[in-house]
């Protein structure tokens, strides 16, 4: 513990991030750029830090994990992992968000530079092995997120969102704080691997405390990839920030948070395996009744969207249910349900504006005649995200589901295989609206009937998250051995 | 031998759907007749695959094994038998005639034709899967096409129709989906921890009567609603006559085989104790499906309807057959899964084309009209004397043949059943009689044209296919036999199964192959 072992590898991504977010503010403050240059500022932090990410899988997977700063900061492929899905989610959530930059105007660089923070902070949440260091990686990337939730200051329901958003959020820190207090005080330590360690070595009599304990980090993490019942602040959250950047929310903080969820149970509380898998599997099958039944009923496709996020949270953590053998099976499905969703919601932005608010399901009446790509991606991210074959979706869900039921979870493979089929109702009804309806006439007071364009950046983000989709539902093996490899412990 | 003929069977539609969604969307014209041209290829292929596969074998042919996935154990497993060879041919052959059949397709011409490719690949991979990953994924993926081409391109109450195929079909193969997991992780429980989803593979697993139960009815319930057996019928009638002439005629003539075509491979196959457990119940909901569907079909007014119901009817003797557990019975319901293909495919075409001409399906619209329409009428005849049974007729050999099967292990279920070829004619015959003879009631109908070349063309096809087996049944009977002998054979050898002395052909014949 004395030896503090400093790696710049083990942060390089992080870093590199940082520098990225202050070179941007500094030449915006200086040159008062182009929103084009910011563009290839970011791209280019971006690979940078991807390149760093790449050095540190090849590190993990020659010599293994490591550890660095003194226990603090692990080298493992788990975090490289997550560090290479949180990029791609920074780079397309960008390139989603672009219209949303551009009309920001002068403040359209706080825009990239929160951006990268908050994966910065996801990133630090999944490579850091102590509780201290994981709140702290937590907290940048809410405050990021909180930020970016009001960001457009323009609608009253943005400034609503990004509050509610962080009180809702503040409390979870708090709550995950709390855990990591309890867990000190029943272990000694607030390392990971210490914890583990301390399990390995003494029989714990009273386990109360670290149980309380670890049930207040769960809850905390739970909060944050906003699995029922600590879901609320989502559905506000998700319709009314602006549509452009909530894709990148919704996908980073799954990122962030099921790698912190993962590395403390997983291995820190491996003894207590039987409590966890236990309650993450009601934690799951709240999750996926309460997002799939509250789906069905929403009018904003925004508000359905962030349901159906619910209980794919479910869906994830019902991975997690077999304990580390569901590792693999949870990076899979969390990577390609933040690529779907990204999709989603930029195909909700070009409907909505970029930094509009409510996106009400009647907008996209008979879209299919007037957007033809909109259409026809938003239809392909509904089929996958309902788990049709074909699709990343569907390996996503049998993955997860064969795990739990390999974990003995029967009962709980069976309620998410029949509360799909419940899911394909609301999902279906997008494509009922913009394939099945003729488009709303023009006359029709309040309705938008316009087609509207997929330019630029959007049509790049489009074709790459449904190409992405597709070809992973038809060969998952290459990601699925990735994911396999992105869990050391 | 080293072509690999299913996967491209499988793949062909898939890359000719490309092909059309590729073609520039200016050139509305080209659309279709691409899309046909394209779709002649599988049937080439498909009708080359009857004639090259070697008849009197039992075990699959032109098997291809390739791993999808080594770690899950999927593999792209295709293979064909004699119960799959008939689907592969009838999928084939129906696709050019649906299509040529769908010129009145007014919007979306190129969506309509890709999804249609689309559900046409699907199909071959569903009857040319071996591995139950695959199996499931094209089971599942043929929703998508087939809930666009009702709720796209149907008639008025289309959405509530393509909604509610979707969600019952969904619901069943939920369950499917949660007993192929089981089985494979019981499959790698037996066999040191390597999981498998190789149908081959799992004809070895030895497993307690309760479970084999319990996955036979998570099974049974995706096939039953795919038949659709009574009671999980109801989305039928509703996606019949919402859905175009094309849908129409894929739904009936291919889609509702996969749900018998299921019973018989996987619920036969894989669970043959918990059969023998499930034949009363199944053979229960065969003859109520049997009469309560020719029942409904009399009283219909709407033609279309009449046909719907008329398959529950005939789609229940199938189930019969398969769970008389004679040769007969199998062998008769795999030649009328062909068959009701044919006559019901061409009986939708029909009405199709009725309602083209008055965009009306209703038989009180219609009277007489045997006088404007002389060639459309001696179709229409022709076709239900084929769904009816009349002997030299395809019908008549399935027909006989199931109820000859399941006399010999389910005699009153086949008495009650033979009603239904009674009812059918009466509700056939009887919906002939007002819609085509008598004189012409209504004004409208005095103007109507007969069947244009294109139209009788396609009809055409169908009526000898209809004589064909009527006249030749041995030419589908000798590739079908071997396959569902062998299923029978492992019943028999699994369970303590005994069919009746004339219940195999082995026992009429002495011996396999003994003629």
């Amino acid at each position: 513990m004395s030896d503090v072992n400093v790696s710049y590898l083990a942060i390089g991504p992080e870093v590199l991030l940082t520098l990225g977010a202050v070179v941007v503010l500094m030449v915006d403050v200086f040159r008062k750029p182009s929103p084009r240059v910011h563009a290839w500022l970011a791209a280019l932090t971006l690979v940078l830090a991807g390149i760093a990410v790449g050095f540190q899988w090849s590190a993990a997977t020659t010599d293994g994990p490591s550890l660095s700063f003194a226990g603090m900061v692990t080298t493992d492929t788990f975090g490289a992992y997550a560090g290479f899905v949180l990029l791609g989610v920074a780079a397309l959530g960008l390139a989603s968000a672009w219209g949303m930059i551009v009309e920001l105007g002068r403040r359209g660089a706080e825009g990239v530079v929160l951006v990268f923070m908050a994966a910065a902070g996801f990133m630090v949440m999944a490579t850091a092995v102590n509780l201290v260091l994981i709140f702290v990686g937590l907290e940048i990337a809410s405050m990021s997120l909180y930020v970016l939730a009001g960001i457009t200051r323009k609608t009253l329901q943005a400034d609503e969102a990004a509050l509610k958003y962080f009180l809702l959020g503040s409390f979870a820190s708090a709550v995950f704080i709390y855990g990591a207090a309890l867990t000190f005080a029943g272990s000694g330590s607030l390392s990971v691997y210490d914890i583990h360690q301390f399990f390995a070595s003494y029989v714990v009599l009273k386990q109360n405390v670290l149980l309380v304990g670890m049930a207040l980090l769960v809850v905390g993490v739970a909060f944050k990839v906003s699995a029922a019942p600590f879901h609320m602040w989502a559905p506000d959250a998700y319709q009314g920030s602006p549509a452009g950047i909530v894709g990148f929310m919704v996908a980073a903080a799954k990122v962030g948070a099921f790698a912190a969820l993962a590395r403390i149970l997983v291995y820190g509380f491996s003894a207590f395996s039987h409590e966890w898998t236990t309650g993450l599997s009601l934690l799951s099958a709240i999750s996926i009744v309460v997002g799939m039944l509250l789906a069905v009923v929403q009018t904003d496709i925004r508000r359905m969207l962030a349901y159906s996020s619910v209980a794919h949270a479910g869906f994830i953590l019902s991975a997690l249910t077999a304990g580390g053998g569901g590792v693999p099976a949870m990076w899979f499905y969390v990577a390609v349900y933040a690529v779907q969703v990204i999709g989603a919601f930029t195909v909700v932005a070009a409907v909505a504006g970029p930094s509009g608010g409510a996106s009400p399901l009647s907008d996209y009446t008979g879209l299919a005649e007037r957007s033809p790509l909109l259409a026809g991606s938003l239809a392909f991210f509904m089929i996958a995200m309902s788990g049709v074959p074909l699709t990343s979706g569907f390996i996503a869900k049998f993955g997860a589901f064969t795990f739990a039921w390999l974990a003995g979870f029967q009962w709980l493979v069976i309620l998410a295989v029949v509360a799909s089929v419940a899911g394909f109702f609301f999902y279906l009804r997008v494509i009922v609206l913009m394939y099945m309806h003729d488009p709303v006439p023009v006359e029709a007071p309040g309705a938008v009937t316009g087609g509207f364009e997929a330019v630029g950046a959007v049509r790049w983000v489009l074709i790459i998250t449904v190409a992405i989709t597709l070809v992973l539902g038809i060969i998952p093996g290459p990601l699925l051995d990735v994911a396999r490899q992105a869990f050391p412990f | 031998m080293d072509f690999p003929i299913l996967t491209v069977l499988i793949l062909l539609p898939f890359a000719a759907a490309i092909i059309v969604a590729l073609l520039p969307s200016r050139r509305k014209e080209l659309f279709l007749p691409v899309g046909i041209a394209l779709s002649f290829l599988p049937v080439a292929l498909a009708v080359y695959l009857f004639f090259v596969f070697k008849t009197g074998e039992a075990g699959f042919q032109f098997v291809e094994s390739v791993p999808w996935y080594a770690p899950w154990g999927i593999s792209w497993h295709v293979g064909v038998d004699g119960i799959s060879l008939l689907m592969i041919v009838l999928t084939g052959i129906l696709m050019p005639i649906s299509l040529a059949a769908s010129t009145s397709i007014s919007k979306r011409m190129k969506q309509f034709v890709v999804f249609n490719l689309i559900l046409e690949g699907g199909l071959m991979g569903v009857f040319l899967s071996l591995d139950m990953f695959m199996f499931f994924v094209f089971f599942e993926v043929i929703l998508i096409p087939m809930y666009f081409i009702i709720g796209v391109w149907g008639s008025e109450r289309r959405i509530y129709a393509a909604v509610k195929f979707f969600l019952f079909t969904a619901l069943g193969s939920a369950l499917m989906l949660a007993g192929i997991i089981a089985m494979a992780l019981m499959y790698a429980h037996q066999n040191g921890g390597i999981i498998s989803f190789d149908y081959l593979g799992w004809l070895t697993l030895q497993m307690p009567l309760h479970t084999e139960m319990w996955l036979f009815a998570a099974f049974a319930i995706a096939f039953a609603i795919k038949v659709p057996m009574f009671p999980f019928h109801t989305w039928l009638p509703d996606a019949h006559v919402e859905a175009p002439t094309a849908g129409s005629v894929m739904l009936a003539g291919v889609l509702l085989k996969m749900g018998t075509y299921g019973l018989l491979r996987f619920n036969l196959g894989l669970f043959p104790h918990a059969t023998l457990k499930f034949v009363p119940v199944m053979a229960v909901l065969a003859v109520i499906g049997i009469v309560y569907g020719a029942a409904v079909a009399i009283v219909q007014p709407n033609l279309k309807k009449l046909v719907a119901y008329s398959s529950v009817s005939h789609l229940g003797f199938i189930v019969l057959g398969i769970f008389a557990l004679t040769s007969q019975g199998l062998e008769g319901g795999v030649v009328q899964m062909f068959n009701h293909g044919v006559t019901t495919g061409a009986l939708f075409l029909l009405v199709g084309m009725i309602y083209e001409r008055r965009h009306t399906k209703e038989i009180s619209e219609f009277g007489g009209i045997q006088k404007v329409m002389p060639i459309f009428a001696g179709f229409f005849l022709f076709t239900a004397f084929a769904s009816i049974g009349l002997p030299s007729l395809s019908g008549f050999v399935g027909e006989f043949l199931i109820l000859m099967g399941s006399f010999l292990t389910l005699k009153w279920y086949a008495i009650i059943a033979a009603s239904g070829v009674i009812l059918a004619a009466v509700y056939l015959l009887w919906a002939y009689e007002r819609v085509f003879t008598g004189p012409i009631t209504k004004p409208e109908n005095e103007k109507l044209l007969d069947l244009d070349a294109r139209e009788k063309t396609l009809l055409v096809v169908l009526a000898a296919l209809m004589l064909l087996i009527g006249l030749y049944p041995k030419i589908a009977l000798d590739k079908i036999g071997p396959s569902t002998e062998a299923v029978l054979d492992r019943i028999q050898a699994t369970t303590t199964y005994q069919p009746p002395a004339p219940g195999r052909l082995a026992d009429v014949l002495g011996g396999i192959g003994g003629e």
